[in-house]
């Protein structure tokens, strides 16, 4: 398990070392030109752009651009941002955010777990009757009406009805201001878990040992927790882990929305305005954050079903 | 700790004058030396006051007698437009500038009518030929960190530090270098200079180094001198802008003597809220990026009697306009511009709440055209002939500067007063008066006999003579083998749905005033760079943009669509008339265009000539925009005026057309319940008399 | 019909209880029948979906809209191709000259509405039918092919590691928009979540005894892929499927809001309903026929999705 363990580790950097590779070559395919404000490209003439360029290392061969890359990283050494806050180092610019997106994204990650996989149970056990019912038709209603328009409503409704602050505030009332948010990243989040855990644990509930179970006269609730719950969760599980390291990238539009300072638009920001160290920074992370977090995810499968197993030589085809 | 940075910082403070003194010794008077002496000493006695009770006692904001005066104001902004530096010499970009225009102060500043005014220079003359300009600093003035304690005096030193700063290719990295390069002598030589050394030769250059090559001195502790290359007649304008802002000399030797040159250089580049030194009448003491900005009184700033303050000003940044209008009515803001639906909204319902409290903006410093491109290409790369055949014909583009009935474009920004938004000029108005007062484009409006806002039907509008160009133009355009419709590609930016809706209004302008026959109008979708995507390949028939005036002259209007001039940025990136000039130049479309283009060359150099009677430059000079505007070579579309609701009274701001000054937070009077339509109708009343009154 | 049966017999039952049970005569005919299943697969698939009143309905009237898009577009008033702005026109309420009002331009709501679901659909069903085909076949190599596993993660992390968004801005700048582009590189990253999901099932499912046993007996690779996990799998492709409609509407708008979006001379419901979040608050029929029509669509094929995924696992069948 610990070879295993290292094993999948090694090759997780290495992933992550080819991801953030890619990204730097894909950024590089962009003509230089993008690299400047509509304001600059009216005033600065071809040598002051030039002169730019250089200042960035962006004129150099690109494999002498990669080993400088490669340098930084193994000093850990991330750069500066170029224009999300011109000279401030991306890690600080990150450090700034990050907090913010990861507490919303804890909190709502913990409320849609809770609710979601409660309403999934709720689902199964009254399957075809009035809860599954509520269940799926809100299920529904959060896939069916697109996030633009169903935040639109907990927006109009949370500050109109409830006065509840519709944009972030970072100085005052900070706990406040969260409400909406959460609410519609919760929103959609909640249907999800209650989705998959319905479909798995109606799955479950069809196969011959729930039937002995219920032959050898186990109450519901011993059968649905210990077996059915179990048994689903399995899948579930393996998702666990990413979604919660990911909390950290927030949510492009429901920041955007509230005008939360998260990470959630940081990433198309920063493409938008060439940032390439934040780019390249943000890809980094948020590639090692989901290595990791597959890598736990299997390990969390593996752990809660005995069955599987991912080391061994037993079944399959080679 | 704290004390032994004090004394670290008047040592630092110390040695910087002495190098000033030094610098200026040919002229330098011992009173000189004394002021410093004074100045420094009094500068960390201040700031020792400070720490134990400056803040109240300091603090005279004292707002309007009105009790409904707001003293902690709130804005917005939005996220689009976030600050990416507070370094105002390293900014190139107006955004910023709108937060650091009051973190810092330049020479001269303006006031509600754009008229220069002192700033950190008491006064200012030039000599006969305008080729010398001197400046006298107030002697008051003084930097202070992030927690408002005043830490150095601010001198001329500072300004020869500032512009070493900008001109230095290390340090700057080429920002802000255009206009002193074009302006100041010896600037363009330092810029290549430096460029060309390594690093660390570049940063070793002393100021000294640095007058012995540039045009710049100063003759006393509070004096500086710019010399020219040739006559500016407007160069004080230029004094207000970015460029000639001053640098604080203690701070880079400070940071300097904590690291290295090349750390310092770093640091003050990339400063933030809390390293950098301010000079403004306000410090930013909250700072979140995308999120809040907190503006407080910069206590030690040498205006606190001269200028009223707000006690604080909270900028808050929201994803766009809709959101603001909320906040606005939940009263969490003071001020929001109303996009179009909310605008119509309103505007459709006299029983509306904010019905009687719809105010009209003033325009914005952009006047913008149709630019034509004279050589376009197509997508694959050829030279696109039907197109630039037909724009090379005079008719053809007559019968679009007469035909297009633009009305309802306006509507787009302005749907009360859409005719407001009418713009017959190149040169924005507003920015230059002659020596009468009289407005600049109104000598334009009497070459071209065009008549006076009706507020019915757009001024230069006539559908007969369109309907005869149109005529002619296809007529001669046939001959010439030109397929009609003609297609005009327009490009905007793709997921923009307000861009997309102009243009989609824009369309139908076309078609409803010059006939499908005649030309029809493609638009297009860039993703992120129109240069990039568009403008280098040449792909747009034209463009609509709008040009905000860097100084005080029409030349820096004028000069950019003259001919041959490789600084001239129309002729250069839009029209791409420059394309046929020179000996590889490529074969015209037309002869007769070459020659009208080479006829207003000429004719704005010659205004450009006279240096010595500015009424008379300004007349030549609406010669030649006159010129430029008859024969079609650009189109003028608009001037870009909203609606608001507002607690503040845009008529007392700061209202340059040129420069950065716009945006401190200065005298603003406010209200708190809002003011109504009619408040602002009188305001604008009383502005425009309030102007000619002053000018004569 | 099998209402009447039960009816039938509850009469029978207090009529007379020995009429009930009675002999038959031996009846060679018969008695093959019952030694012969004609057990056909896909048949009870049907069988079982067509029970489903609420889905069937569903799928008729998602029929009925796509055909409708087209018979409203010819009866229309206005031609989309043709349509005027007309400032003074805007925001006219539904009534019998404009279906479905104007919008802020005053151009007819109507035409715009139907042209958009066309397109909306036709994306999202070419999107669905591309993600499923490729996912299904990568997954069930991935998850039962041990060798490949390691390939088909790293590219998996390779490409779900990358935000979509670099992915989008850079095709959108190097290889351009439309609808072609669009789909396919909706495609090219909608596969992994299928294929995702495909292989974690697989590998629940590969070890199991029935599979060794086949293993054993020498059945070839494509026989056991095909025959004995495909089917436990179809239940969640199909879910999966149906998932992926929504959520490619829910994408593209996001998209259209960034710009990055289908070319503006094909709007999409997506665009249609960002445009109408700035005015629904006081023009609420600009998101409403948008947004019902969208939530047809995807209610549609939530529903469906179910309906069909329940009567695709062989276990409901009897």
């Amino acid at each position: 398990m610990l070879k295993y363990s290292l094993k999948r580790i090694l090759q997780g950097l290495l992933t992550v070392l080819l991801i953030a590779t890619v990204v730097f070559l894909l950024m590089r395919m962009l003509p230089t030109d993008y690299y400047f404000t509509e304001e600059q490209q009216m005033k600065f003439t071809d040598e002051q752009k030039e002169a730019a360029l250089a200042a960035a290392g962006l004129t150099d061969p690109i494999g002498e651009q990669l080993l400088d890359f490669y340098w930084d990283l193994l000093h850990l050494d991330f750069g500066e941002s170029r224009r999300i806050q011109s000279g401030v180092s991306v890690v600080d610019v990150i450090g700034e955010k990050f907090t913010i997106s990861m507490r919303m994204g804890v909190i709502s990650l913990a409320i849609s777990l809770g609710l979601g996989v409660l309403l999934g149970i709720g689902q199964t056990i009254g399957k075809d009757r009035l809860v599954d019912h509520i269940g799926t038709a809100y299920t529904v209603f959060v896939n069916a009406v697109p996030a633009l328009v169903s935040y639109s409503l907990v927006l109009v409704i949370g500050s109109r009805v409830f006065g509840l602050p519709s944009v972030y505030s970072s100085r005052s009332n900070t706990a406040l201001s969260m409400v909406l948010p959460i609410i519609c990243i919760s929103l959609s989040s909640i249907a999800g878990y209650a989705l998959w855990t319905r479909r798995y644990m109606v799955d479950e509930i069809t196969k011959d040992y729930i039937k002995l179970g219920k032959v050898k006269g186990l109450s519901t609730s011993q059968i649905m927790v210990r077996h059915v719950l179990r048994n689903a969760f399995v899948p579930l599980a393996q998702y666990l882990p990413a979604s919660f390291l990911l909390t950290i990238s927030g949510s492009l539009l429901a920041e955007r929305f509230f005008s939360v300072p998260g990470m959630g638009p940081l990433l198309t920001d920063a493409i938008g305005r060439y940032d390439l160290n934040v780019v390249q920074t943000l890809v980094i992370l948020y590639g090692s954050l989901g290595v990791l977090g597959v890598f736990l995810g299997d390990v969390l499968m593996m752990l809660i079903d005995p069955r599987i197993s991912l080391t061994g030589k037993g079944g399959g085809a080679r | 700790m704290k004390n032994s940075v004090k004394r670290l910082l008047a040592l630092a403070t110390a040695s910087a004058m002495l190098v000033g003194s030094l610098s200026a010794c040919g002229g330098s008077s011992d009173s000189g030396t004394d002021d410093t002496t004074s100045g420094g000493s009094s500068a960390s006695s201040e700031s020792g006051d400070s720490s134990v009770s400056g803040a109240v006692a300091v603090s005279t904001v004292n707002m309007d007698d009105s009790a409904d005066a707001i003293e902690d104001l709130v804005l917005y902004e939005t996220t689009a437009r976030e600050v990416e530096s507070l370094n105002v010499l390293y900014s190139q970009s107006a955004t910023d500038f709108y937060v650091s225009t009051n973190l810092q102060d330049g020479l001269l500043t303006n006031d509600e009518y754009g008229n220069l005014k002192a700033n950190l220079a008491e006064s200012w003359e030039h000599n006969d030929d305008s080729t010398v300009w001197t400046f006298y600093l107030r002697q008051d003035a003084y930097w202070v960190d992030s927690n408002g304690d005043a830490q150095a005096q601010i001198t001329a030193e500072d300004f020869v530090t500032g512009l070493e700063w900008v001109l230095n290719a290390y340090k700057n990295e080429a920002s802000n270098t255009s206009m002193p390069i074009e302006m100041i002598a010896g600037a363009s030589e330092y810029y290549e200079m430096t460029a060309a050394m390594t690093e660390e030769e570049a940063l070793a250059l002393t100021n000294e180094d640095f007058m012995e090559v540039v045009g710049i001195s100063t003759p006393d502790e509070f004096t500086v001198e710019y010399t020219l290359l040739a006559s500016k007649t407007y160069f004080d304008t230029v004094a207000t802008y970015a460029c000639l802002y001053p640098a604080p000399t203690a701070l880079l030797e400070q940071l300097t003597e904590e690291s290295d040159v090349a750390t310092a250089v770093e640091t003050f580049r990339s400063c933030t809220y809390t390293n950098m030194w301010y000079s403004g009448p306000y410090i930013l003491t909250y700072f979140v990026s995308k999120s809040e900005k907190v503006f407080e009184p910069n206590l030690y700033w040498w205006g606190n009697d001269e200028y009223t303050r707000f006690n604080s000003v909270t900028v808050k940044m929201v994803d766009d306009m809709d959101v603001a209008f909320t906040l606005y009515e939940s009263g969490d803001i003071d001020q929001v511009t109303l996009s179009e639906s909310n605008l119509t909204i309103i505007y459709n319902n006299e029983s509306n709440q904010w019905y009687d409290y719809l105010t009209e903006q003033q325009p914005t410093k952009y006047s913008y055209q149709f630019h034509l491109c004279y050589n376009k290409n197509t997508e694959d790369g050829e030279p696109d002939t039907n197109w630039n055949t037909a724009v090379a014909n005079e008719n053809f583009r007559l019968a679009l500067y007469y035909g297009l009935d633009l009305t309802n474009y306006y509507k787009r920004t302005n749907a009360i007063n859409p005719l407001k938004c009418e713009n017959n000029f190149y040169t924005m108005s507003g920015l230059i008066y002659t020596s009468d007062g009289t407005d600049y484009t109104t000598l334009v409006k009497d070459l071209l006999g065009l008549g006076d806002y009706n507020g019915e039907s757009m001024v230069r509008l006539d559908t007969t003579l369109a309907e005869q160009y149109k005529e002619a133009a296809m007529e001669e355009l046939s001959a010439l083998g030109v397929t009609f419709p003609v297609e005009i590609d327009y490009y905007i930016a793709s997921g923009s749905s307000t861009a997309q809706d102009s243009a989609d209004v824009l369309a139908d302008a076309i078609s409803d005033g010059l006939g499908d026959d005649f030309v029809v109008l493609n638009i297009k979708t860039y993703v992120s760079s129109l240069s990039t995507e568009v403008r280098t390949p040449k792909l747009a028939s034209i463009y609509t943009n709008g040009w905000g005036a860097d100084y005080g002259d029409p030349q820096n209007y004028l000069g950019q669509e003259t001919f041959g001039n490789d600084n001239a940025y129309y002729s250069v990136y839009y029209s791409c008339i420059n394309d046929f000039y020179g000996e590889d130049g490529e074969e015209p479309y037309s002869e007769e265009l070459i020659a009208t283009y080479e006829e207003y060359t000429a004719l704005v150099e010659a205004a450009d000539a006279i240096v010595d009677d500015l009424d008379a430059r300004y007349a030549a000079y609406a010669e030649a925009e006159a010129y430029l505007l008859e024969h079609a070579l650009v189109i003028p579309c608009n001037y870009s005026i909203s609606w608001q609701l507002t607690c503040v009274n845009d008529y007392s701001k700061i209202n340059a057309m040129y420069g950065i000054q716009n945006n401190r937070y200065l005298n603003w009077e406010t209200n708190a319940n809002g003011y109504t339509t009619a408040d602002y109708e009188a305001f604008a009343a009383a502005y425009a008399t309030g102007n000619t009154s002053e000018a004569e | 019909m099998s209402n009447e049966n039960v009816k039938t017999v509850t009469v029978d039952e207090t009529v007379n209880e020995d009429e009930l049970f009675h002999f038959v005569p031996y009846s060679a005919e018969q008695a093959e029948a019952i030694g012969y299943s004609d057990y056909s697969y896909w048949g009870s698939v049907l069988k079982n979906f067509l029970k489903n009143k609420v889905a069937v309905t569903l799928a008729i009237l998602f029929i009925a809209l796509f055909i409708f898009s087209f018979i409203a577009l010819a009866i229309g008033k206005y031609n989309f191709a043709e349509l005027k702005t007309d400032t003074t026109m805007a925001f006219i309420s539904p009534n019998s000259e404009y279906w479905f009002g104007t919008d802020n331009l005053g151009r007819d709501y109507w035409c715009q509405v139907w042209y958009a679901s066309q397109t909306s659909i036709k994306l999202a069903a070419l999107v669905a039918v591309g993600e499923c085909a490729l996912g299904v076949t990568i997954g069930l190599i991935w998850g039962y092919i041990r060798s490949a596993d390691r390939f088909f993660t790293e590219l998996y992390n390779l490409i779900n590691n990358i935000p979509t968004i670099i992915y989008m801005t850079l095709i959108a700048l190097l290889v351009g928009r439309s609808f072609i582009i669009m789909a396919v590189s909706m495609i090219l990253i909608g596969w992994l979540t299928m294929a995702r999901n495909v292989r974690n099932l697989v590998i629940m499912y590969r070890d199991r005894e029935y599979n060794l046993a086949s293993r054993c007996l020498g059945t070839p690779l494509g026989r056991i892929l095909a025959k004995n996990i495909l089917p436990y799998l179809i239940s969640v492709i199909i879910l999966r499927l149906s998932l992926s409609i929504p959520s490619t509407i829910s994408l593209e708008s996001t998209l259209s809001y960034l710009g990055l979006g289908l070319d503006n001379d094909t709007p999409s419901l997506g665009i249609l309903l960002r445009d109408a979040r700035n005015y629904f608050l006081n023009y609420p029929y600009l998101l409403i026929f948008p947004a019902v029509i969208v939530s047809i669509i995807t209610v549609t094929f939530y529903l469906v999705g179910n309906a069909f995924s329940d009567a695709a696992d062989p276990r409901n069948h009897v």
